[in-house]
Parts: structure tokens; sequence; C-alpha cells
């Protein structure tokens, strides 16, 4: 990296740090919003655009993360710190069990399964007593929407820096040899049931993490909304859109596509979801490899680069 | 004992709904390699056609099915031909996404367009049933039973039989020599997606009739059809019909002993389970 890029690097994330000393209480809560997605968009990334497995179950962490730190605060009494915690070990836990049986799958039967797992766990979770069954828990509030704006941040800086370690790690390769060539990767000598599995703990610690803070901004979670598939949809869409398997690329897209969603949403309500959907087929049949690729090919070849797209994969 | 006799009927007609509803599913997956997880939203669909058809034309719904079969086949031509052969041979999880974006978007304009009420089809002769010994036996589950088995085993003899049921074999099986023999790729593939969701249509009609329809309904009955399908396997209509009974007689069996709310849980447990088991299906051979 050079000190240039370092330095544009550290100037964003430090006006990003300063937004909410100047903006309104509208754009702290848009931003938290925005930065729990990025963090989801990154840790999605993991998995599904760094290892190749589609996972369609990684509100499932979020869920976990959300209960972890409900449960521990409502029904426990303990600190949030501790309640954060308690949630990526049930996340982690969940990773290395179920995910680990689920990961021996492939293609379209790892992404069903995962969408089942989701399925799977809010009517598990709606018939726990110690989660609240299906009414949900209600935190103690706390005000302070600087606190949550910041520590989405930092998680998010957190996440990014985890993706910029994968890209020259060891670890990294050996998730890159997976999803390039499965076979291959392990003939080469990687652990691949043990690179999968720590991926997808790795994509669930994030996921879990953002779902903590949201759940203790929020202030309430049910089994319905803490285990929502269109969340997954929507980390995905963004990390696709943007660019799957680059550092910045789901950041970017997680940040471009909420900008849109919101400012459709304030205009005329369902729009929103309506455009997500377009977004993600249009995105697939023009620009499947994301919003990074475009930066990179476009300027070269023009509009003739969508039209290289279609004819690629066309019938 | 007698309460026991009712589930098992209950879950066998149920059944033999969720029989159709994977079939669509199955074909489309088994010749295009497209696992359609907009199955269910056009499932979805045909249901309104029907419910529209019959509050608004006074159709029975049973009459009805053709026509929403048809609508959905015209619809399901219209999108292979426009839309997903631009992606066929993209790697699977392309066509997975856009299918999911697809699913996306049909929720959203069935939420505007029909709103988020709950409809049912209810024909006069809805609270109708027969009694068999201790089991009574609702004359529309039945009928939507009857016709259910009447589609699949007619779709198994299409495929098995027809000059265009061939040429989809044949192009699932191997699609250079089905070129080779003539078949025309892009009009066989929009057939198939076709046929698949005049199926989800018809299916949809079926479904309306016995149970409630709103907007929402997509997503689980998707994930229905794959559990049937991986079930049953993407060889042989038959298989699904095994995999429908299956997961309708194990539902009604979880709500009856374990609780209500562990439907889901049992059917989407028994998919992970054959999934991580024998991923290739109970029955099936490969998928």
């Amino acid at each position: 990296m050079t000190p240039l890029r370092l330095a544009l690097a550290l100037a964003v994330v430090a006006v990003l740090a300063a937004l909410p000393w100047f903006g309104s209480d509208l754009i702290i809560q848009f931003g938290i919003n925005t930065l729990l997605l990025a963090v989801l968009a990154q840790g999605w990334n993991i998995i599904g655009g760094y290892t190749g497995y589609a996972s369609f179950g990684n509100s499932v962490f979020y869920g976990l993360g959300s209960y972890g730190v409900a449960i521990a605060m409502v029904q426990w009494h303990l600190p949030f710190g501790v309640g954060l915690v308690f949630g990526v070990l049930l996340a982690v836990l969940f990773a290395c069990t179920l995910g680990a049986a689920v990961l021996r799958l492939k293609g379209h039967y790892f992404a069903i399964a995962t969408l089942a797992l989701g399925q799977v766990m809010t009517a598990i979770v709606s018939n726990i007593p110690l989660a609240g069954q299906n009414i949900g828990l209600v935190l103690p509030p706390l005000n302070n929407d600087r606190l949550f704006y910041e520590l989405s941040l930092g998680l998010l800086v957190l996440a990014t820096l985890t993706i910029f370690w994968l890209t020259r790690s060891r670890f990294g390769f050996g998730l890159i040899a997976i999803r390039e060539n499965e076979e291959g990767a392990a003939v080469m000598g990687v652990n691949t049931t043990l690179y999968k599995v720590l991926a997808f703990a790795l994509s669930g610690l994030f996921s879990a993490l953002a779902g903590g803070i949201h759940a203790y901004w929020i202030t309430f979670l049910d089994p319905e909304s803490a285990f929502d598939i269109s969340l997954n949809v929507k980390m995905i869409i963004m990390a696709v859109f943007g660019g799957p398997g680059t550092i910045l690329g789901p950041i970017v897209g997680a940040f471009s596509l909420s900008a849109i969603s919101e400012f459709l949403s304030s205009e005329v309500t369902n729009l929103a979801g309506l455009f997500f959907g377009i977004v993600i087929v249009g995105a697939i049949v023009l620009m499947p490899r994301g919003l990074a690729d475009i930066v990179r090919n476009v300027p070269k070849s023009g509009w003739r680069y969508f039209r290289q797209n279609i004819r690629a994969h066309r019938l | 004992m007698d309460l026991f006799a009712q589930v098992l009927v209950n879950g066998i007609l149920l059944g033999g709904l969720y029989a159709v509803m994977a079939l669509g599913l199955a074909l489309v997956w088994g010749v295009l390699n497209i696992v359609n997880l907009a199955h269910g939203a056009f499932i979805m669909l045909g249901a309104y056609v029907s419910w529209y058809l019959y509050t608004g034309a006074h159709i029975d719904p049973f009459l009805g099915l053709p026509i929403s079969a048809f609508v959905l086949f015209v619809l399901g031509y219209a999108l292979q031909r426009g839309l997903l052969n631009l992606v066929v041979r993209a790697p699977m999880f392309n066509t997975l996404l856009i299918t999911f974006g697809l699913e996306v978007v049909l929720t959203y304009l069935a939420q505007i367009a029909f709103s988020a009420d709950f409809r049912t089809i209810n024909p006069p002769y809805a609270g109708n049933s027969w009694q068999l010994g201790p089991v009574t036996v609702p004359v529309v589950r039945f009928a939507a039973f009857v016709v259910a088995i009447v589609l699949t085993i007619g779709m198994w003899i299409f495929l098995l039989r027809t000059r265009l049921g061939r040429a989809i074999r044949a192009t699932a099986q191997n699609l250079v020599a089905a070129r080779l023999y003539g078949v025309e790729p892009r009009h066989l593939y929009a057939m198939t997606f076709g046929l698949g969701l005049a199926l989800a249509g018809a299916a949809g009609g079926l479904y309306g009739t016995v149970s409630q329809i709103n907007p929402y309904i997509g997503g689980t009955l998707t994930a229905k059809s794959f559990a049937i399908s991986i079930i049953g396997g993407l060889d042989n209509p038959l298989g699904v019909i095994v995999g429908g009974l299956f997961l309708g007689v194990v539902e009604s069996l979880t709500k009856l002993y374990i609780g209500p709310t562990y439907g889901d849980v049992a059917s989407f447990g028994i998919l992970l389970l054959v999934l991580i088991v024998r991923p290739s299906g109970l029955l099936g051979r490969t998928a």
C-alpha cells in the first residue's frame, strides 16, 4: 500500500469518525444503519466473495449476535461487552458445528441449506423461553447514538483490515484457492475443511458483532426481525454490487445502495424493496463482477464492457 | 388412533399439492441447471390469478387452473427468452442470485398490486366433506390432491412420450448432442422454463383453494419445493410425488405431536439432514 493511499484511507476514516459531531440525528441514524450493513457485507465477503461459498445463512450469525447481547443484558444483567462476547461465542460455535456439516455441500446445495438454517433458527428461537419466545426481548435503552456510530465505524474498520490481511496472508490465499478450485487446493496441501470452517466463523464473528450492536441500539428484538432473511439478501446484493472478493467493493456497494434506497423510501414507500430486486437482476446481467470491475475496465473499453459481459454468459 | 389416521390423511392430501409445487422447480433445475429461487413467488402469482378469476369472473378455481397455468407459461417463456437466457452459462451463483432478485421484485409488485391482505378462494362447496369411517376427507383438498397426482403423472408421460418431452430430456443430458440433433436451445430452454412456471401456476391455483394466500408466501414455498426435490431426486416426476407425500405426512405429524410451530422446523430439518447425509437425494441418482 502506497503512503498516498494510506493517507487517503486515514482521511476518509477521520471524516467519517467526525461526522456525528456536525451531522443531524437523522444522518447519524442513517450512518449507523449503513455502517452496520457495510460490516455485514464485509462479513459475507469473507465466505461468499473470497471463499466462493454463497451463504444465505449469515443472518443466522446476526441473529445469534443480537440474542447473545439481549439474553446477557436482559436475563442475566451482564454488561454490554460481555453480551457481545457471548453472541460471538454463539456464532462461532454455530459455524463450527452446523457450519462444518453444511460446508461439505457445494453450489446450490450449500446456498439452500444455509437458507433453511435461517428458517429453522427462527422457529427454534421462538420456542425458547430464555430468548423470550416469539414475543422477543426488550433491552435497557441507552440514548447515545454517537457511541453506537463510533462502535459501528470501528467494527467496519476492523472488518476491512481483516479482509486486507486476508489478501496478503497464507490463510487468504488458501481461501481464494478453494474458491477457484477446491480439489486443486486440497491437492496443494490446503486443509480445505479447516479453512472453510474458519472463514465461515470469521464471517460469523463480524455478523454477530453487528447484530449485537444493532440490538442494543434498537433495544428490541424478536425472532422474525433477528433472523430476517431479507437482511441476508441485502448483504449479498451490496457485496455483489460493489464487487465480491475485493477489499473495498462491499463498502462502496453498501454506501451507494443504502443512500439510493434511503432516498427512494423517503419518496415512495415500497419502492426501496423493489429497487433492490431490480438492482440485483440488472447487476447480474450487466456487471456480474461488481463496481470494482467496472472501475477497472470501463475507462478502457467503454460501453462494450457491458455487451461483453452479456455475450460471455448468454446461451 | 382416529386422530392419527385423520392427520395421516391430511398429510397425504397436502403432500399431493406439495408434489406439484416441487415438480416445476425440479424440472427447471434438472434441465436448465437453474435453481429458481423465485419459484414460490410464481406459485403465489398463480394463486392470485386463480383468485381474480374466481372473484372477478366467477370461474371455478379448478376450471381456472388451465388459465392460470397458461398465464404463467407465457410469463415463463418470456422471462427465459428475454432475461434468463442471458445468464444461463454464468456461474451457478449468478443464476441463483438473479432468480432471487426476481423473487424480490415479484413479491413487492404483488404487494403493490394485490395488497398485503390475506385472500382465500372459497367456492360454494368449500365446506363439504366425506366421512370415511373415523376419517373426514374435505372435498376441496381431495380434489386438489387428485388434480396434483394427475398433473404429476401427466408430466411424467409427457417427458417420456412426446417429441418436446424427449427434446427436453435430451437437452438435460447433453446440450451439445441435443443441438446436433436439431434442438434449438433458446426456444427449448424457454419452453422448459415456461412449463415449470405453468406447473407453478397450477400449483398456485390449488394452493389457493386449500390455504390462505398473501404476497409473502413465496419464500417458504420455494424452500419446501426445494426440500421435496432433494428428497425425491431430479430424475423422475414420480420421485417428486414420494417426496411431496413424505414431507406432507411428516409435517402434519410434527404439528400434532410436537407442536404447531415446529412444522417448518421438521421440513427444513429433513432438508438439512438429507443434504448432509445423502446430497443426491433419498431416491435420486445424482442431481
